[in-house]
């Protein structure tokens, strides 16, 4: 035989080699630096911070109160309008789902503001009126516990809603007719074969909601933080804005909260473990619909009672705060004109600067996330590599890690790595974002790839393509609707980030919710709604372009 | 010995995946300008070793060289990624890129090898043409029948004029008419540009009519190589035997006879002369096959008496099965009225077109 092939290192190696460095940097190393911080002083191994934190029992309290309770009350609103939406014969139900999800593209700060103004004790919107015209001193208080559970359960009813009604379209209704033809009455059926069913999509969903309300920081900050009522997320802000920045405690915090939700993580895995069904067999179904007669319309105004209080109420509340001269409930002494937009968009110095850094920000987020999440994708659906367990857990841990204790191990991480100077610098935000949403990239392209027959890579190596030049020119082509929509879905969700941020942020590296933040601090009513109007604005075009293209891809 | 080069030479080549070994030591060579085929059943290993070849699945262990080179050597830590190799393949899904326009898609292989498309244009037009595709060029790919989908992939993997072109069973996504049409297209084809090509299929029919040497694969290992002559005229196992559709295999003794041929006396004390092609004629247990055709199934006539116990119809052709002691032998004839069930008949098969089955 005659000369041989030199060795080198194949393409895939080289892929899943670098995927595994570049998520090691981007998840592991800051949940390391949160442990070492928390139980490091410059003296060495010290778990006084631990201490410290433990031994706050108000904030532990409060925390996990709006944990607990901003979960359960999310599921259950959102696991019952699932099945008023998918399995009843609710009038209307098409229009409602669309609405019923609109909360995701609407960061939970801009509702909490909404409901601030609405709920307040003294001046809510509300109260005055319910003052004036029933007489009733106080109708509602939204400042403390129970607002900050309510404003937070309707800002995250979305995800247990989708989880859930996946899992309803999801289901054989055979199962269910199965159960009536060998006796079980319908509310039986129900009971022991339709809910057990969705149990695990409502478990899964309460996951994701207790990760985040754990780590919830924008919700607190306005509903919670006036009248003295702290959780950890809001705690962290205050440790690492005091002066002087006390680190050591803020990171301790994050390593309580890290240690709670992985054990839920856990718990939850070990629960759905011992129980796997089969119900979910990709095909879709025509889920049976149960009629109830008139109690339809009851059930129809539930929802839109739902969609009114999380959505609704709280634009038309910014949107009529930013063209009214001042807050006021006396008709006769309303106003409107755009002074407020006008001040925003020519005198407030740094809306140009926020909104830059988040259009920016929003770009390399989603473009970043989107190829980390079709490389990652690729290697686990279509390599036999041993790093894929690495990769799949991995990229999935910052579900569980909630997004202030991601940005506050960015911060302890990087603020002492000299030779990559990114502390203050937007790179910092960019990490944030990557690692924040990084899971949603990996889900959407690996869902993408499953769809392409892999013949079409193959045909395209044989044909004397590289791994790359395949991913370029085939894979990237034929999965580009689905990336188009996940792309647009995290600049959405980026140009919104709040938690994050509000760590990261200095004054040449604001960003828009940030910005809003300020004016709410500062108490400029007003500037602050024709901020978020602006920013609704965005979303709301951006949004407009998603479904114009899944209206694209499913003409195509 | 003078040999014909080799184009393609597979050695001990082992695939597997976890805990199954999908290809357990296969070895063989194809001269160039050959057609060789591997034939099997489904999860046999044929199509595992063609991706093999390709450097789509990563071996175990073993050698693939392809025109001398070494492109897979697991002792020597030789593995050269399949956009190396300089092979063409037309998968069994076509695999045709639906972003592509027809032109886009045969043009691929000059496209990323740095080939503009005006250069690319004549290979291009010519390989079109050749499918009879000639105009077809600017249709975006989504838009062709399954047929001339299949077109497009051959004339993809013709159009760079790799000297070796591997199929994987390229017809059975087509219905039966088009298949026929297909398979002498595709022979006049490779004769008309002389490339080598290692074919995989299921289909006994389709081997035997393109290749110039078939492997019979089972379990991942090899049954039987050789010419389709040699390996229609003697199966070497049972499972060669059956899969060929000899449908009557049964136990045997042995006994050496003249003119070469042996004796064979079976269950109900028949015996037949037979061929024995690989044994040396000695005696003792073996087992004998001939196929359905061969039976001659007379109602008087020289052989041995047994009762017809069903006859299945099938067009020009009946299957009859007859009950001999306690053997059931099948036959395949033209139907006749008086071969009905329950009438008594004779069987017989020549010496010629019986065997003996030594494994």
């Amino acid at each position: 035989m005659a000369a041989t092939q030199r060795i080198r290192l194949p393409a895939e190696t080289a892929l899943t080699a670098g995927l595994c460095v570049v998520v090691t940097a981007l998840v592991l190393a800051p949940v390391f630096a949160v442990v070492l911080g928390a139980t490091h002083e410059t003296g060495g191994l010290s778990l006084r911070s631990l201490v410290n934190v433990v031994s706050s029992a108000r904030v532990i309290g409060n925390t996990l109160l709006v944990g607990f309770g901003t979960t359960a009350l999310a599921v259950l609103i959102g696991g019952a309008l699932a099945l008023i939406l998918v399995r009843i014969d609710t009038p209307g139900r098409g229009l409602l789902e669309q609405c019923v999800i609109l909360p995701l593209y609407i960061t939970p700060l801009l509702t909490a503001i909404a409901w601030s103004w609405l709920g307040s004790p003294r001046g809510g919107l509300l109260n005055v009126v319910g003052r004036e015209l029933l007489g009733i001193d106080q109708l509602v208080n939204l400042h403390g516990a129970a607002g900050v559970v309510f404003v937070a359960a309707l800002a995250y009813v979305p995800l247990p809603f989708l989880l859930v009604s996946g899992a309803l379209r999801a289901m054989d209704p055979a199962l269910e007719d199965s159960a009536r033809v060998h006796g079980a009455s319908a509310a039986h059926a129900f009971a022991r074969v339709t809910l057990p069913l969705v149990l695990p999509a409502a478990l899964g969903s309460a996951m994701l909601v207790f990760v985040q309300a754990m780590g919830l920081f924008s919700v607190p900050a306005v509903l919670g933080m006036p009248s003295g009522f702290y959780v950890a997320g809001t705690e962290i802000y205050r440790l690492i804005n005091n002066y002087p920045p006390r680190f050591g405690q803020a990171a301790a915090w994050g390593l309580l909260l890290l240690a709670v939700t992985a054990l839920l993580v856990w718990l939850q895995a070990a629960v759905l473990q011992r129980r796997s069904f089969v119900t979910v067999t990709g095909k879709a179904f025509r889920p049976r619909l149960v009629l109830v007669g008139r109690a339809r319309y009851s059930l129809a105004a539930v929802a839109w009672v739902y969609v009114a209080a999380a959505v609704i109420l709280p634009v038309a509340t910014l949107l009529w705060a930013s063209l009214v001269n001042f807050i006021t409930v006396d008709p006769k002494l309303m106003a409107f004109d755009l002074r407020h937009f006008r001040y925003v968009l020519f005198t407030y110095p740094k809306t140009y600067l926020a909104a830059q850094n988040s259009l920016l920000l929003g770009i390399a987020t989603a473009t970043l996330v989107c190829g980390l999440g079709l490389g990652i994708g690729w290697v686990l659906v279509r390599t036999q590599s041993r790093a894929r367990g690495f990769l799949d857990q991995v990229s999935m841990i910052p579900l569980a890690l909630p997004s202030i204790v991601l940005a506050l191990g960015l911060l302890w991480t990087y603020v002492g790595v000299s030779w990559l100077p990114i502390y203050g610098t937007i790179f910092i935000l960019l990490l944030a974002y990557v690692t924040h949403y990084l899971p949603f990239g990996v889900r959407a392209a690996s869902g993408a790839l499953r769809q392409l027959h892999p013949e079409l890579e193959d045909a395209a190596r044989v044909s004397g393509a590289g791994l790359f030049k395949t991913l370029w020119l085939v894979v990237l082509p034929l999965t580009r609707p689905t990336l188009a929509a996940a792309w647009t879905l995290l600049f959405i969700l980026a140009i919104q980030e709040v938690s994050a941020s509000i760590l990261l942020y200095t004054s040449r590296t604001t960003v828009m919710s940030v910005a809003v933040f300020d004016l709410w601090e500062a108490g400029n009513v007003n500037a602050l709604a024709a901020l978020s109007v602006l920013q609704l604005a965005i979303t709301f075009v951006a949004l407009t372009l998603v479904l114009r293209t899944r209206q694209r891809a499913v003409a195509a | 010995m003078s040999e014909v080069r080799a184009a393609v030479s597979v050695e001990e080549l082992v695939v597997g995946y976890g805990g199954v070994t999908a290809v357990d030591g296969v070895s063989f060579t194809v001269g160039v300008g050959e057609h060789l085929t591997l034939l099997g059943p489904s999860g046999c290993g044929k199509t595992t070793t063609l991706r093999a070849i390709a450097g789509l699945e990563s071996p175990r262990s073993g050698r693939i060289a392809i025109d001398g080179v070494h492109v897979y050597d697991g002792a020597a830590g030789v593995e050269a990624p399949p956009e190396d190799r300089g092979l063409s393949m037309v998968f069994q899904s076509y695999a045709i890129w639906p972003h592509m326009s027809v032109f886009d898609n045969v043009a691929f292989p000059f496209r990323v090898r740095g080939v503009s498309r005006e250069a690319s244009r004549t290979a291009v037009e010519r390989a079109l043409a050749l499918v009879d595709l000639a105009g077809f060029g600017d249709r975006p790919a989504t838009r062709l029948s399954g047929g001339q989908q299949q077109r497009v992939a051959l004339a993809r993997a013709v159009a760079f004029e790799s000297k070796v072109v591997l199929l994987d069973e390229p017809l059975s996504n087509l219905d039966a008419q088009l298949r026929v049409q297909m398979r002498s297209e595709l022979s006049d084809l490779r004769r008309r540009l002389g490339f080598t090509a290692i074919y995989v299929t299921h289909d006994q029919e389709e081997a035997f009519s393109l290749s110039d040497s078939i492997v019979v694969m089972r379990a991942g290992r090899i049954e039987q190589q050789g010419s389709p002559a040699d390996i229609q005229g003697a199966p070497r196992t049972r499972f060669v035997a059956s899969f060929l559709g000899m449908r009557n295999i049964f136990e045997a003794e042995i006994t050496p006879a003249t003119d070469g041929l042996v004796e064979a006396r079976l269950a109900d004390d028949t015996v037949l002369r037979a061929r024995d092609p690989w044994g040396d004629g000695r005696p003792g247990k073996a087992a004998i096959a001939f196929h359905p055709s061969n039976v001659d199934v007379r109602k008087h006539a020289g052989g041995t008496a047994g009762t017809v116990t069903r006859v299945l119809f099938g067009g020009v052709t009946a299957q009859i099965f007859v009950s001999s002691g306690p053997l059931e032998i099948c036959a395949v004839t033209r139907p006749q009225a008086d071969l009905a069930e329950g009438r008594p008949v004779t069987w017989h098969v020549a010496p010629e077109d019986c065997l003996v089955l030594r494994e």
